[in-house]
């Protein structure tokens, strides 16, 4: 049997999925289930003074109405405690949840839903990171300073509408400017993205015996159960969450959404209980890309090193902390990773406003912190006259380099590498030549997730191979392709003989969900342990039934046979069948997490995500034309180098390669909730909110570099998160290129666009006279 | 709510008469279902006239009869439609996606009167003329006379619209539709832009019709630029000066798609473009190419 990993294996869901079989979670339901809809906040900010249900409880079909004195008071949240299940009485932002109503139709709770009359006094929203720091701000939450950081974490400095801040200040920042030929400042902004799968949120629950059971489509059932657990005040254990095919998710499927609130309906009224998102509320309610404002500052010599640099970060993390109190750190690992560089200060503070609570986003916060700072780059470029990729090559991290938490890339020198390697698919010189166009470069250091996971593999009396794992298959392929081909080299069966389980969190070991690329990596690795152990069994096993020592024993080609006698064999089948009765199940359990990297806790404070753990190593160019009327952008080609460790199956690493550029380019270009000043957003529909399509897409040309990791399974490292972490970055450089003028804020408009030209018309008018 | 089905003209005439505001006309639904989700309209019945076949006929003879249940999928594709007015079969390729522009009617497009009607600019500068019909009576109203406000025509609650009429380019004619969207398809129009010029032997401009969408509450014909052109030979400055009569005559508004400013500036270099095409379409179709 020839090995599957290195092969582009079919995905065996792509039928299911492709024909509209599969059942989603949204699709599925609990026998005699009702259905939930919830009531939520029209406005940001405000006080609820009257909740009147009266005429609600008497619409059809309506079973109950739920207010927020029959739910659990206390306030839980991801990292911080700090979001109630109801705003009650104080809201905080638009579509916050209020009430709820049970109905025995979706249409029915939804109608009566709106019948609830609810009485508000609404007070002026603070929309934005700037208003929420400004000097006398309102705080978003009065009694912040009584929210405790959930169990396990010690807590951070937190003040006022600062729910976390990071500062890593080394000494020396100061004095190492003042040795500087040339200091550049840049301020960036990055609007908010909404992650925009096809299937929107939703979640089934039923309680039975003092249980819950909560299915769902999730990337992270683990988190489901804990985060439901601590939103209704119970024990992890008395939760069971079971997962369904995932229409869709890009990290807004890590947190809880719906699933608290299925749980204690279906427990208040004693019957299955349905909530299903509309899209109108998913977007309102989305834990979408947060917002952030960039100011960068750098000093670089004439000769082009960079010798000192601050870069700030204000996140807007929304009406409640979720996870960009762990973000913070990030800006830490982008501000000093691809390049090298002085004595560096990075502040990154994560702040309440009125507006949802953002969330996880594929490439959280990467996308525009380097965006940031590789607009910056080419920026200190330009001001000592040198070519934008000659200074980059010339500040490049090396193999044993270390960031600025003191973690050391022991193998930077790829970097290079990445750039070679995007030279022989297009030379620099050769792109954005001729009016109107240019040329963008840009390089990213990224994570493989870290977090554990856990699989049985279990060989059946048929011979197939069990995969039990509550790792999900979030559509990239990591479950369906890579855990597969991994489990099937194990044992030398072929990959349409693996079965793979559903999640279920009864059923299964602790998975810490697909997050981070964690997946192939993790899971590969624990399903490599597993094997190992289930291997040495099936040779203790074939040497009882074949009446030979063990050492004798050897598994190829799905068979176990005895060495130099190859007639003297059992198939699988026959060994697992043998083994049954005399010996017991063949099984057996690997887990694997990994070990959290050398880095100096002391070089800030405020870190809570302090290590950039198996790192790969990325290089995007971009070449695109504007058009100098319209200010539209179209991208011409588009180049990538990314570095992988082993491509378990390339053709999937190539997927997830052209589909994170597709949404790196929507970021850049399109997709945007812009927040209005009453804490709105702007756009309120798919059709207002616009992502690019296929025909605003190039095919993305790209480059697999293998440097296998130790660690990973085959040497496999994170693939699928890190291509739309260069893309902002990259194409914003080539509409600068291509206008000569600034390129400050994503998504770029056509408006940005032609202000860049007149900009840069301005600049030529100023040099001339 | 009521659905009903009209099986002919007459009967959904009648029920117009009986119905008059409770009533909304149903054809492909692809504005009327949103608006009814969105709880915009709440009428009381649904007539569907989706079964009126003799609605869905299009007939090319001296001028153009396009049936007001022709949808755009079909005006993207008829050649008759490509034949005799070109800027309607580039508009209408660019309304939506396949599936919805299968569903879609160029009467609904009508009687929508969105803003952002992509096939109205077109139907304006091809002159087009509409049919209402109401139990007994009939009586036809230009293109640009039906459409009086943002969403708004004067279709009175019990007609009908029953055809629409429109001139085919003749040689010597050259036709275009430019549209201005933020992505390259699945668009609505920032600024939509038909022009119609013909032009005799020597490229002075005998006739010009210029209409667009998207910067007005409702899509118009632009004569004050029509003027400018007509008689010129679209020299520079012509154009420049009718680009800046075109801004001057629009009246755009800031939204989530663009900013009015935006929508200003943009038009007169569509119009240029707009020129340059129509130009070369007319001498084209003079040499019968």
């Amino acid at each position: 049997m020839t090995p599957s990993v290195g092969r582009s294996v079919p995905r065996p869901d792509a039928d299911p999925k492709v024909r509209g079989t599969a059942v989603y979670g949204v699709d599925f339901e609990i026998a005699g289930t009702m259905f939930a809809s919830l009531v939520r906040s029209p406005v940001a900010a405000g006080r609820v003074v009257g909740l009147d249900t009266t005429a609600a409880a008497a619409m059809p079909g309506v079973r109950a109405v739920i207010t927020p004195d029959q739910a659990p008071a206390h306030r839980s949240g991801l990292g911080l405690s700090d979001q109630p299940l109801f705003a009650s009485p104080y809201i905080s932002y638009e579509g916050e949840p209020l009430a709820g109503v049970v109905a025995n139709t979706l249409e029915n709770a939804r109608q009566a839903a709106r019948a609830v009359l609810v009485d508000i006094e609404e007070v002026p929203a603070i929309a934005d990171v700037g208003a929420a720091l400004a000097d006398g701000a309102r705080f978003i939450h009065t009694d912040w300073a009584s929210f405790t950081p959930v169990p396990g974490l010690p807590d951070w400095r937190r003040y006022g509408n600062v729910c976390g801040e990071l500062i890593s200040d080394p000494g020396g920042v100061d004095e190492a400017f003042e040795l500087a030929d040339l200091v550049i400042e840049d301020r960036f902004e990055a609007g908010r993205q909404y992650q925009a799968y096809l299937e929107p949120k939703s979640a089934s629950a039923v309680y039975e015996s003092g249980r819950y059971t909560i299915h769902v489509s999730h990337q992270y059932p683990f988190n489901v159960r804990d985060r439901t657990a601590r939103a209704l005040g119970v024990r992890p254990s008395d939760i069971r969450v079971v997962g369904h095919h995932i229409g869709g998710g890009f990290g807004a499927r890590l947190d809880v959404s719906l699933e608290p609130y299925a749980g204690l309906f279906a427990r208040l009224i004693g019957a299955p209980v349905k909530l299903v998102n509309d899209r109108v509320e998913d977007m309102l309610s989305c834990n979408s890309r947060e917002s952030a404002v960039i100011k960068v500052r750098s000093g670089v010599t004439r000769d082009g090193r960079i010798v000192a640099r601050e870069y700030l970060c204000d996140m807007d993390s929304g009406a409640y902390a979720t996870d960009t109190v762990f973000l913070i750190s990030i800006p830490m690992f982008v501000a000093g990773s691809v390049y090298q560089v002085g004595p560096t200060r990075v502040v990154a503070r994560a702040v309440y406003t009125n507006t949802a609570p953002s969330g996880a986003f594929r490439g959280v916060s990467g996308t525009y912190l380097y965006f940031a700072l590789e607009r910056h780059t080419d920026n200190l470029a330009r001001a000592i006259g040198m070519d934008r990729r000659d200074f980059r090559m010339r500040n490049l991290m090396t193999d044993g380099q270390s960031m600025l938490n003191g973690q050391v890339l022991s193998d930077a020198g790829i970097l290079e590498t990445a750039f070679d390697a995007v030279e022989e698919m297009a030379p620099w010189a050769s792109l954005g030549v001729g009016p109107n166009r240019g040329v963008g470069i840009a390089a990213t250091v990224w994570l493989t997730n870290p977090a554990p996971g856990q699989v049985t593999l279990k060989l059946n009396e048929d011979g197939t191979l069990g995969v039990i794992t509550a790792a999900t298959e979030n559509g990239s392929g990591a479950v369906a392709m890579g855990v597969r081909q991994i489990a099937a080299d194990e044992l030398g069966v072929d990959p349409s003989d693996v079965i793979l389980t559903m999640p279920d969190t009864d059923g299964q070991g602790f998975d810490a969900g697909s997050q981070g690329s964690r997946t192939t990596h993790i899971v590969g690795r624990a399903v490599r342990e597993a094997g190992a152990d289930l291997r040495r069994q099936i040779v203790e096993a074939g040497a009882q039934l074949l009446e030979e020592s063990t050492e004798d024993i050897e598994i190829t080609d799905g068979m176990v046979r005895v060495k130099g006698r190859p007639h003297r064999r059992l198939s699988l089948a026959d060994l697992a069948k043998g083994a049954m009765f005399r010996r017991g199940p063949l099984a057996a359990t690997g887990s694997y997490a990994t070990p959290i990297p050398k880095y100096d806790p002391e070089s800030a404070t405020g870190m809570l995500f302090p290590t950039f753990p198996t790192p790969t190593y990325h290089v995007h160019v971009a070449e695109v034309e504007v058009d100098p009327h319209t200010g539209q952008v179209t991208v011409l080609r588009y180049l990538v180098a990314q570095e992988v460790g082993r491509a378990i199956n390339p053709q999937g690493i190539l997927g997830q390669i052209q589909g994170g550029v597709a949404q790196g380019i929507g970021h850049a270009l399109y997709e945007t909730l812009e927040v209005g000043a009453d804490g709105r957003y702007r756009q309120r529909s798919l059709e207002a909110y616009r992502m690019p399509i296929a025909p605003d897409v190039p095919r993305v040309e790209a480059a697999l570099l293998e440097h296998p990791d130790e660690a990973g399974p085959y040497g496999a490292k994170g693939t699928a998160e890190p291509p739309i972490v260069p893309v902002a970055a990259a194409i914003a450089n080539a509409i600068a290129d291509a206008t000569g003028g600034s390129i400050n804020r994503v998504p770029i408009t056509p408006e940005d666009v032609l202000e860049a030209l007149d900009g840069a018309q301005d600049q030529i008018r100023g040099e001339e006279e | 709510m009521e659905f009903r089905s009209a099986e002919s003209v007459d009967e959904a005439l009648a029920w117009l008469t009986e119905l008059g505001d409770e009533a909304q006309v149903l054809a492909g639904g692809t504005d009327v279902m949103l608006q009814h989700m969105r709880r915009e309209i709440t009428p009381s019945v649904f007539l569907h006239i989706g079964r009126l076949d003799t609605l869905r006929e299009i007939t090319a003879n001296d001028g153009m009869s396009i049936g007001p249940l022709i949808s755009h999928r079909t005006l993207a594709t008829d050649p008759r439609i490509a034949r005799s007015m070109p800027a309607l079969t580039e508009a209408a390729e660019t309304v939506g996606s396949w599936q919805t522009q299968e569903v879609g009617t160029v009467g609904g497009n009508l009687c929508n009167a969105s803003p952002a009607a992509d096939t109205v600019p077109p139907l304006l500068v091809a002159g087009a003329v509409v049919e209402l019909s109401s139990t007994g009576h009939r009586r036809n109203m230009p293109l640009d006379e039906f459409l009086v406000g943002r969403r708004s025509t004067a279709r009175r609650s019990t007609e009908l619209l029953t055809g629409i009429s429109a001139d085919a380019v003749s040689p010597g004619t050259g036709e275009t539709y430019l549209k201005v969207g933020r992505r390259s398809a699945m668009e609505v129009a920032i600024v939509g832009l038909a022009v119609r010029l013909t032009v005799d032997p020597d490229d002075t401009v005998t006739s010009a019709r210029v209409a667009v969408c998207s910067v007005a509450p409702h899509p118009y014909r632009a004569t004050a630029v029509e003027l400018i052109l007509e008689g010129s030979h679209m020299e520079p400055d012509v154009i420049a000066e009718a680009g800046r009569a075109l801004t001057a005559s629009a009246s755009p508004i800031d939204d989530a798609r663009a900013s009015a400013d935006y929508r200003g500036r943009v038009m007169p270099h569509l119009l240029e473009r707009a020129i340059g095409a129509c130009l070369h379409r007319a001498r084209a179709g003079r040499k019968g190419l």
